[in-house]
Parts: structure tokens; C-alpha cells; sequence
């Protein structure tokens, strides 16, 4: 015979959580440098949002950056004789339905709402499942000074979920470290949190009065341009996020992917007295199928290197290889673990 | 294709291209219910039982080979099984299928009906039948397995006539395989003959025999 059932207690499922570094080279959770490409820029596409590459090459594409304004404000109307139509408040509403799940709620930060935002979207290939809540280290630089944000998942007495998944607040800090300078939860009351995280989506949502303050008050004086889409010429909103994610003195964006690899632990032990013989041609010596030595009619010595998992139809399903032969014979038993990942 | 790392022992698993498939099917064919064991790669005639530094030494040049990866055409691994005989075993169960080479005319049929020699203390019929799989399904007007009546096999011989793709071969069960040449003219362009391989598995006992078939035009 040259199948053995397996039994239940061969198999075992797991899954485990895998974090790595979400950018182009995954071993470097680290980007300090960010391109946009201006065919994008100058395209339809770039009146909504900005890729952003870590490098020349558009296959370094990292994320994009948009900006939303519930009155289209900041971005040109798409027809003039439409007010409050425009790039800006298509990409309000798309956020609104997307993490609020409700076309009259305001995205609130902190305790302070507000009708317009940055986002940072992560490259979808990227960020596998989710982006691992408290590896975020982000670095803005406005005309009053940078700021590192990151979220406060590591603080947070209990998670929040909205229709896109956990909710954490950006607020100052490194890596998950709240910095509490300002205030105990790393942002000024007055003016909210710095956005919010969104780790099952990988979004970053940015609260521009929080980033509009002075130095003194927590912010860096970013402003975001509110001019009526009647009258805007352009969408300066999105190069001025670029500019302050590229522009800091030693700019930088941290962050890692997280994602849950679910395996099929498959356990085969041929027993002692199985699988001691070989339908290999070099085991047999002639045409009448004599073993290749006599010492192999009683003390057969055989070397697995393949193992094969079947369905009851025989079809071959897997199939693992060894990285070295191993011996067998009437004297051996093997255990051999095959990790089938999905 | 790559060696892999032999320093330490390591299983290196893929799904096959069959089980991917069945996969995607979703049909609940994708069960892994058994296992077998094969010895790809080995060549017994490196063991040496007269090594002059003893039995620890007999399987020297085997047990350090490095290892290719697991290649993912299911037809191409597990090739040599490992079986499981009774001690004292002195022939391997080998295949007779009464032709070392099979030569059909175009339009021809030909019924073929393995047998297992030295196998269960004779030459027999297997009970659970052989795997037949022709390498161009296109060559065979006909190819069909018969003799085994189970769910499993019938669902087999049935999938087994379904051509995805560039796969262009297939596989049937059975105790008695039936082949019926191609008459399509075209499939032979200018030559006068069509060239493809058939490899019989027992599905029992293990053993395999790849027999070349040549189809000869008739007009």
C-alpha cells in the first residue's frame, strides 16, 4: 500500500498574526523620502488625490494623500454655476459613507467635529490586512514648527469601532508613545485630536484645525486653503499635506502592515513497518522487479524526500519537500510536520 | 527551480496546481484525507552496503544530496512512491500492461488491462484499480477508465474529460483503460504521426509504468 488515512488528530489549525514593515521594502518599516509623479498630479485623478512614492520608480507606490470638504471648498467647483460641488466635497462624502456610514454625521475629533480633512490612504498591496495599531510614527512640518503624530491605541482604555473598523485617535507621539507635553491624552482639548486612525481600512484622517494651531497650542500652523469652489482655481489642498509630509527636517513615516496567516498543520508519521520499500527504478535491479542488493529483501533502507497529501480520490492536493533525505527503514519512525499556509 | 537550504532539516510545502483547482472549485474536493511518501531524487545505486567503513557509511552519498523545491505539476512529483510490504520482500510489484510501446491507427481502438506483478504474493488485478494519464488528451477521440464502480472514481472519470486552458492532459481510473485514436485530420498538420505518453499508476500498491503512444495517420 502506498496511502495512509490520516486521522483527526493529524491535523491542526492555526493562525497567527504577522507584522512587518509596510512599505515598498517590507524589512524597513521606515520611508524618509516621498515622490509624486506629475503625470498623476496634472491628470483628473490629481484634482482628488496625490500617490505618493517613496522613490522614482512608480512601482514605490506608497499612498495617496486627498483632501475633503463637506462645502467643497478648496478644490474648483466642477461647474461654476454649481456651488459646492467639487473634488473636495465628493471626497467628504465618500469618507463620510465609508467611516461614518451616515451622509449627516460630522467626523469628530477628539470631542471637536469638523467639515473638512487630510487623509492618508495606504497602497492596498501594501498594508495586507490592516496597519498595526501603535507603529505609526508620522512627521508634519508646517510654518510653525513639525510635529510627530502617532495613535493612541497603547493608551486607549477600550477600542472604538465605527463602520470602518477600530477608530484610534493621532495624537502626539512615537510609535504608540503619547507625548504629554500638551495635555495627558497628547492633543489639545480646544481643538481635537490630531485625526483619527483607521487601522482596518489603513487610512489616516487629519484634523486641519488641530494642525492650524500655533506651536504653542499644539499645532503647527497648517492651514488648509478654504477658498469657495466657486472661485478656487486649483487643489492647493493636496500639495500642501505633501509638502508637510516631505518637507520636515528629517521627514519620515513610519509604520507595519499586520496581517493573519491561517495555517493547516498537516502531522504524518509513517510507522516502522510502513513505507520501507520503493517503486524507484533504481531500487530494483532487472526487468522482473528483484530489489536492487539482497540486504534490501530484509532490512530494506528507503529515503523519504517527498511527501504527498490526497483527497479519497487520490488526487495529489500538496506536497512538501524535505531538505535533506531521510532515512527509513524497520527499525525508524518519522514525524513530519507540513505547514500548509492560506 | 532551486536547491533547498539542506543545513537543517526543513519541510518545504506548496499546493499543486491540481489542488489549487480543486481549491477554486469549492465543491468540497479539496479534503486532504491521506498521505503517501516518495523518493524523487534518489538513486539507490550511490548506497553502498560493502562501504569499508561500515553500515554508518552506506548511505553516505544520499543522505547529503541538497534537495530540489517542490515543483508544483502534480504529474511531475511523487513520481516513485515509497510502499509498504511485508519483510522479507524480495520483488517490487512492477506493471504489466502486455506493451512497451503502444502504436494505434488513427480512428483505432485499443483496450488496455494492467496488471500487478509480485504484488500480494502474485500477479492480480488491484483491487482499487489504476490511475491512467495520457500526457495530450487531444490524441484520444476516447479515454475512459471502467471496472471500478465507486462515487470517488465516477466523479473522477467524469471531471477527467474536462480540458481547462493549456491542460491538455488527462486522467481516468479504472481496472481496463479504453483508448479510441483521434480522427481529426488537423491535429497532425504535416506529419504522419502523433507522439504522447501514458503513465499507469497502481493505486494500490504504487508502482508505475509510462508506455509511449504513437497515433499513425490513416489518410
Amino acid at each position: 500500500m502506498s496511502f495512509n488515512r490520516l486521522e483527526a488528530d493529524d491535523f491542526v489549525v492555526s493562525a497567527d498574526s504577522i507584522t512587518a514593515g509596510i512599505f515598498t521594502d517590507s524589512q524597513i518599516p521606515t520611508i524618509t523620502t516621498f515622490f509624486t509623479s506629475s503625470t498623476q498630479r496634472t491628470s483628473n485623478s490629481g484634482d482628488y488625490y496625490l500617490n505618493v512614492f517613496s522613490n522614482a520608480a512608480t512601482s514605490s507606490l506608497e499612498f495617496a494623500v486627498t483632501y475633503g470638504n463637506e462645502l467643497g471648498s478648496g478644490s474648483q467647483a466642477y461647474n461654476l454655476d454649481v456651488d459646492g460641488k467639487s473634488p473636495s466635497s465628493t471626497v467628504y462624502g465618500q469618507y463620510r459613507t465609508l467611516v461614518l456610514g451616515d451622509e449627516n454625521a460630522d467626523f469628530t475629533f477628539g470631542s471637536i467635529t469638523s467639515s473638512d480633512f487630510w487623509a492618508v490612504s495606504m497602497e492596498r498591496s501594501r498594508y495586507k490586512e490592516s496597519i498595526f495599531p501603535g507603529s505609526t510614527t508620522l512627521l508634519l512640518r508646517g510654518p510653525d514648527g513639525v510635529i510627530s503624530l502617532t495613535d493612541n491605541s497603547q493608551v486607549a482604555s477600550s477600542v472604538v469601532f465605527n463602520d470602518a473598523g477600530r477608530v484610534f485617535q493621532l495624537v502626539s507621539g512615537s510609535a504608540g508613545t503619547v507625548f504629554t507635553t500638551l495635555e495627558s491624552n497628547g492633543y489639545s482639548i480646544d481643538s481635537g485630536s490630531y485625526g483619527l486612525f483607521l487601522p482596518d481600512i489603513a487610512t489616516y484622517i487629519l484634523n486641519p484645525r488641530a494642525l492650524s494651531n500655533d506651536e504653542a497650542d499644539g499645532g503647527i500652523g497648517l492651514d488648509a486653503t478654504l477658498t469657495s469652489a466657486l472661485t478656487a482655481t486649483d487643489s492647493p489642498n493636496l500639495n500642501t499635506i505633501f509638502t508637510a509630509i516631505t518637507h520636515s527636517n528629517a521627514s519620515s513615516f513610519t509604520a507595519n502592515s499586520e496581517e493573519t496567516i491561517t495555517s493547516d498543520f498537516v502531522f504524518v508519521r509513517p510507522r516502522s513497518s510502513q513505507f520501507n520499500y520503493s517503486e524507484n527504478p533504481s531500487f530494483i535491479s532487472g526487468s522482473t522487479g528483484e530489489v536492487l542488493y539482497s540486504s534490501f529483501i530484509n532490512a530494506p533502507t528507503t529515503y523519504i524526500t517527498t511527501v504527498g497529501l490526497y483527497n479519497d480520490t487520490n488526487e495529489l492536493l500538496a506536497v512538501a519537500k524535505l531538505s535533506k533525505p531521510l532515512e527509513k527503514d524497520f527499525t525508524k519512525e518519522a514525524l513530519v510536520r507540513v505547514k500548509l499556509d492560506f | 527551480m532551486g536547491y533547498l537550504n539542506n543545513s537543517v532539516v526543513t519541510v518545504d510545502a506548496i499546493l499543486t496546481t491540481k489542488g489549487r483547482e480543486l481549491l477554486a472549485k469549492n465543491d468540497g474536493s479539496f479534503r486532504i484525507t491521506q498521505f503517501a511518501l516518495a523518493d524523487d531524487e534518489i538513486d539507490y545505486t550511490l548506497y553502498n552496503p560493502t562501504h569499508p567503513s561500515g553500515s554508518a557509511y552506506y548511505g553516505q552519498a544520499i543522505e547529503n544530496m541538497p534537495l530540489l523545491e517542490a515543483f508544483p505539476d502534480e504529474t511531475q512529483i511523487m513520481k516513485y512512491k515509497l510502499t509498504t510490504l511485508p519483510r522479507g520482500t524480495a520483488k517490487m510489484p512492477i506493471l504489466d500492461v502486455g506493451y512497451t510501446n503502444i502504436v494505434i491507427k488513427q480512428g483505432a481502438s485499443l483496450a488496455i488491462t494492467p496488471q500487478t506483478l509480485n504484488y500480494l504474493g502474485g500477479n492480480q488485478n488491484e483491487a482499487s484499480g489504476y490511475t491512467a494519464t495520457i500526457s495530450d488528451v487531444r490524441l484520444l477521440s476516447t479515454f475512459e477508465g471502467v471496472g471500478i464502480d465507486s462515487p470517488q472514481t465516477n466523479a473522477l472519470n467524469v471531471n477527467s474529460t474536462t480540458t481547462l486552458g493549456t491542460n491538455v492532459s488527462a486522467t481516468v481510473v479504472g481496472t481496463t483503460i479504453n483508448l479510441r485514436a483521434t480522427t481529426v485530420n488537423t491535429l497532425f498538420g504535416a506529419n504522419t504521426a502523433l507522439y504522447a505518453t501514458m503513465t499507469i499508476v497502481g493505486r494500490d500498491s504504487g508502482a508505475r509504468l509510462q508506455v509511449p503512444i504513437t497515433i499513425t495517420k490513416v489518410s
